[in-house]
């Protein structure tokens, strides 16, 4: 049975062009393999020898220069058991040269078949990945100044399924690609190709002269890799799905939940917006999670919103913490009613916002970083000395005790209940005692 | 149950709640917790996530997945987008369902990465080659996030088109209380991907009116499917044949424009006698209610228009609320992109951009004092 559609013959391809050999050797090499054409995809990029899929009597999909190896990825992972095939030339091996060298360290379970003849034909005979120094084209007249690439020089120390290179007259195309199909992982044929229209001429470049190439270029023909590395697709499955497949009912599958339900209740009058700025290494960001959830657990509303430089382990760590007894619409804090300082990097991060902030507002302030300046009401206090009788790492939940106990936003068990919900017990344990040690600070 | 989530995080929940079990992703800074989310809920759902070399290889694995039926999302940002431009332009000329999530931040180019902005909003809809019509939804909560992304792919599969979520920062990254049982409960079940009848040969763009959207049959399915980013007829064949090309675009177009009343999903929030309305979206649409709010408790008339839908524009909604308005303003987290849509249905009525580009929020008293609201 052929998977060729006869109606759709003859192949498209210039007389003498091999890619009209290639198409058939995988033909023949799908026949050895015998599945059902249902089965099968043949997946192919912009190109010359981009023009065969719609020859095959199989599922075909023509995609975009250089990114077939994207798309059979996905068909790959999202199916299994489906063959298939990619067939490249070696412009969208260039192009797409992430993707291959993506797909073989994945060992993804494609065929990629790179019909290599060493330029663009497509596009008027322009150089190429591939193309071999010195060689003539529309692009390089004087000769190329690049050198080749050696696919499966540079595949191999990826260790994928299969690699093999030949020549497009040789006999073993046929068979090499039917070992490349029957591969579990990633495999790769690179079939030398002529292009008679352009890069064959100009660079008397012949059948009989491909293998003085290969010589030349100390690019071999012949199996160059075989490896038994897991197939990405069933090894990711293997790996991250639970033994059993969860119940699909379309619905995302959570643990039971109680979720932050209220357990005490705010007093809170108005919309109140909170500033916390420490440093790396803080906890900030979970400690502000912590204080939203305490607001939420006291029947408030509640927003956060964090700000921290990419390197993460160092310089300001800071927080906006929006409580409301109302539905917050407009998440701005565009004054903040109360500032809490618990590193020098932080006051810096803040300084502008001090620096605006009108008398009513406060500013709760490790007394170790001296005077602040604004117009706000500064609260020094020594949290620094009181976290140490904890953790060292509780200064923001000290910081946060003391806050909730002067300002009377919500009731200190509704923390504790959100540090229980959200956190690690140890976790947990530290910022409660923080907190505790907090507001006996406050008084 | 309430919960403390971030938009991105909803995001997460209302794609696995819509039946996605396909995610492919590359991190960027303010959507990678969308990556980092589908990883860790989708073995549970019996799905895959990947992350992939690039941008890329992200949608492109999508687009492939997605034509095995499988119900597919990536998220990105703005230099993303960009890298997913070419892409964009293959789903929709192949007709693949597919939902795209960009988290937008401060641009051009690399621009404040870690900050918000809504610069992308008319390279949504204009950023692939051809400017055939996709659909862009907006949120401006973290429930809206949810139902939103529910919503997108439910448009998807309708449509057999690219959905992209108009995320940014702002609200990805902000925490808010949110019951998501809640919004699960008041919503339509997820649209399951329409089967292709097997008693007859399956064509896969077929369409009678120039409307219709033909069921897609998968790859590994019991048709073969031809599927092809050159221009091609209702079986997917090559064609040069302008007259065939033409009936293509037409297709392509009306079967998104000449809905665009279904598509459209908004609040109008009418004030009787109100010459002013205000126009937003997104995240600056909740300056634009508080805004409102302010001016109404201080004694004057104004009227909001809140718009869900970006793209296809919906023009009926934008002209009905623009009936007895003198004076249209329009804030947004750019420098007026949205204000041009806008425009295009004022007839001569004045249109004031509100613009702000520089990280911060366009607060309501920005809304208020340019827009001359008060």
């Amino acid at each position: 049975m052929s998977y060729l559609d006869e109606a759709s013959l003859p192949l498209p391809f210039c007389p003498g062009c091999g890619h009209a050999k290639v198409t058939h050797a995988i033909d023949e090499a799908l026949q050895i393999l015998g599945r059902p054409k249902e089965r099968v995809v043949v997946v192919t990029d912009i190109g010359c020898v981009g023009l065969t899929d719609r020859h095959f009597d199989t599922n075909a999909f023509h995609g975009l220069h250089g990114r077939s190896i994207t798309y059979a990825s996905g068909i790959k992972l999202a199916d299994p058991d489906l063959t298939v095939v990619v067939v490249m030339g070696d412009g969208g091996a260039g192009i797409g040269g992430a993707h291959l060298l993506a797909a073989a360290r994945r060992n993804i379970g494609i065929c990629v078949i790179v019909a290599n003849n060493f330029n663009y034909g497509m596009t008027g005979g322009q150089h190429s990945c591939t193309t071999p120094s010195g060689g003539i084209t529309a692009t390089c007249h004087l000769g190329n100044l690049e050198a080749p690439l050696d696919l499966m020089g540079t595949l191999r120390p990826s260790k994928p399924g299969f690699l093999a290179r030949t020549s497009v007259f040789a006999d073993d195309v046929p068979a090499l690609i039917a070992r490349g199909l029957a591969t579990q992982g990633f495999s790769l044929v690179d079939i030398w190709d002529l292009c008679v229209a352009y890069y064959a001429g100009q660079n008397t470049l012949t059948r009989n002269s491909i293998a003085d190439m290969m010589a030349e270029l100390e690019m071999p023909a012949g199996v160059h890799f075989e490896g038994g590395r897991p197939e990405f697709a069933r090894a990711w499955r293997d790996l991250y799905h639970p033994a059993e497949t969860a119940d699909d009912e379309g619905m995302c599958l959570l643990p039971p939940d109680a979720g932050l339900a209220p357990v005490a209740e705010s007093i809170l009058a108005a919309r109140t917006g909170i500033l916390i700025a420490g440093a790396a290494g803080q906890k900030i960001r979970s400690l502000a999670t912590v204080f939203g959830a305490g607001a939420i657990m006291s029947g408030l509303h509640a927003t956060q919103k964090d700000d921290y430089p990419i390197t993460v382990m160092t310089g300001h760590s800071a927080a906006e913490v929006l409580v409301s007894p109302v539905p917050i619409v407009y998440t701005g804090i565009e004054v903040p009613d109360v500032v809490l300082i618990l590193s020098e990097e932080g006051r810096a991060r803040v300084a502008r916002k001090l620096a605006k902030l009108p008398p009513e507002s406060r500013v709760y302030v490790e007394a170790s970083l001296g005077p602040v300046e604004t117009q706000a009401r500064v609260i020094p206090l020594d949290l620094k000395g009181a976290a140490k009788e904890v953790h060292r790492l509780a200064v923001g939940a000290v910081g946060v005790g003391t806050i909730l106990a002067a300002e009377g936003i919500y009731p200190l068990e509704a923390f504790e209940a959100a540090a229980r919900r959200l956190q690690k017990q140890k976790v947990a344990d530290t910022n409660i005692a923080g907190l505790r040690a907090g507001a006996a600070l406050a008084g | 149950m309430i919960e403390f989530l971030e938009g991105n995080d909803a995001v997460v929940r209302g794609a696995l709640d819509a039946g996605c079990r396909f995610f492919a992703g590359y991190p960027i800074t303010p959507a990678t917790s969308i990556l980092t989310g589908m990883m860790r809920a989708m073995p549970e759902a019996g799905g895959v996530a990947v992350q992939c070399e690039d941008e890329i290889a992200s949608i492109g694995m999508c687009i492939g997945a997605s034509m095995t039926g499988q119900k597919v999302l990536t998220a990105t940002s703005g230099p993303g987008m960009s890298l997913y431009s070419e892409n964009i332009g293959l789903a929709i000329t192949g007709e693949t369902p597919l939902v795209i999530v960009n988290v937008q931040r401060q641009g051009p180019a690399t621009g404040s990465a870690t900050k918000g902005a809504d610069g992308d909003i008319l390279f949504m809809r204009w950023g692939t080659s051809g400017g055939l019509p996709l659909i862009v939804l907006s949120p401006e909560s973290v429930h809206e996030c949810y139902t939103l992304t529910r919503a997108a792919f439910d448009l998807a599969e309708r449509y057999r088109v690219p959905v992209i979520l108009a995320s940014q920062k702002e609200v990805g990254l902000t925490r808010e209380r949110v019951d998501l049982d809640e919004a699960r409960a008041a919503m339509p079940p997820s649209r399951p991907r329409d089967a292709a009848p097997t008693d007859r040969p399956y064509v896969p763009h077929a369409f009678e009116q120039p409307d219709d959207v033909a069921p897609l049959s998968p790859i590994g399915g019991p048709h073969l499917l031809r599927y092809t980013t050159s221009m091609h007829d209702e079986r997917a064949w090559l064609t040069g044949d302008p007259a065939v090309i033409s009936r293509m675009m037409e297709h392509l177009r009306r079967k998104i424009d000449d809905h665009a009343d279904e598509i459209a999903l908004f609040d109008h929030d009418p004030d009787v006698g109100a010459k002013n309305l205000v126009v937003s979206y997104g995240i600056t649409a909740r300056s634009a209610r508080e805004a409102v709010a302010r001016v109404r408790a201080a004694g004057g008339r104004v009227s909001l228009l809140v718009l869900k839908t970006l793209f296809p524009v919906p023009e009926a909604a934008i002209r009905a609320a623009l009936i007895g308005i003198e004076r249209v303003v329009v804030p947004e987290m750019n420098l007026g992109q949205y204000a041009r849509e806008v425009q295009l249905f004022a007839d001569g009525r004045e249109v004031r951009s509100v613009t702000r580009m520089d990280t911060e929020l366009v607060s309501p008293d920005d809304v208020i004092r340019e827009g001359g609201l008060l």
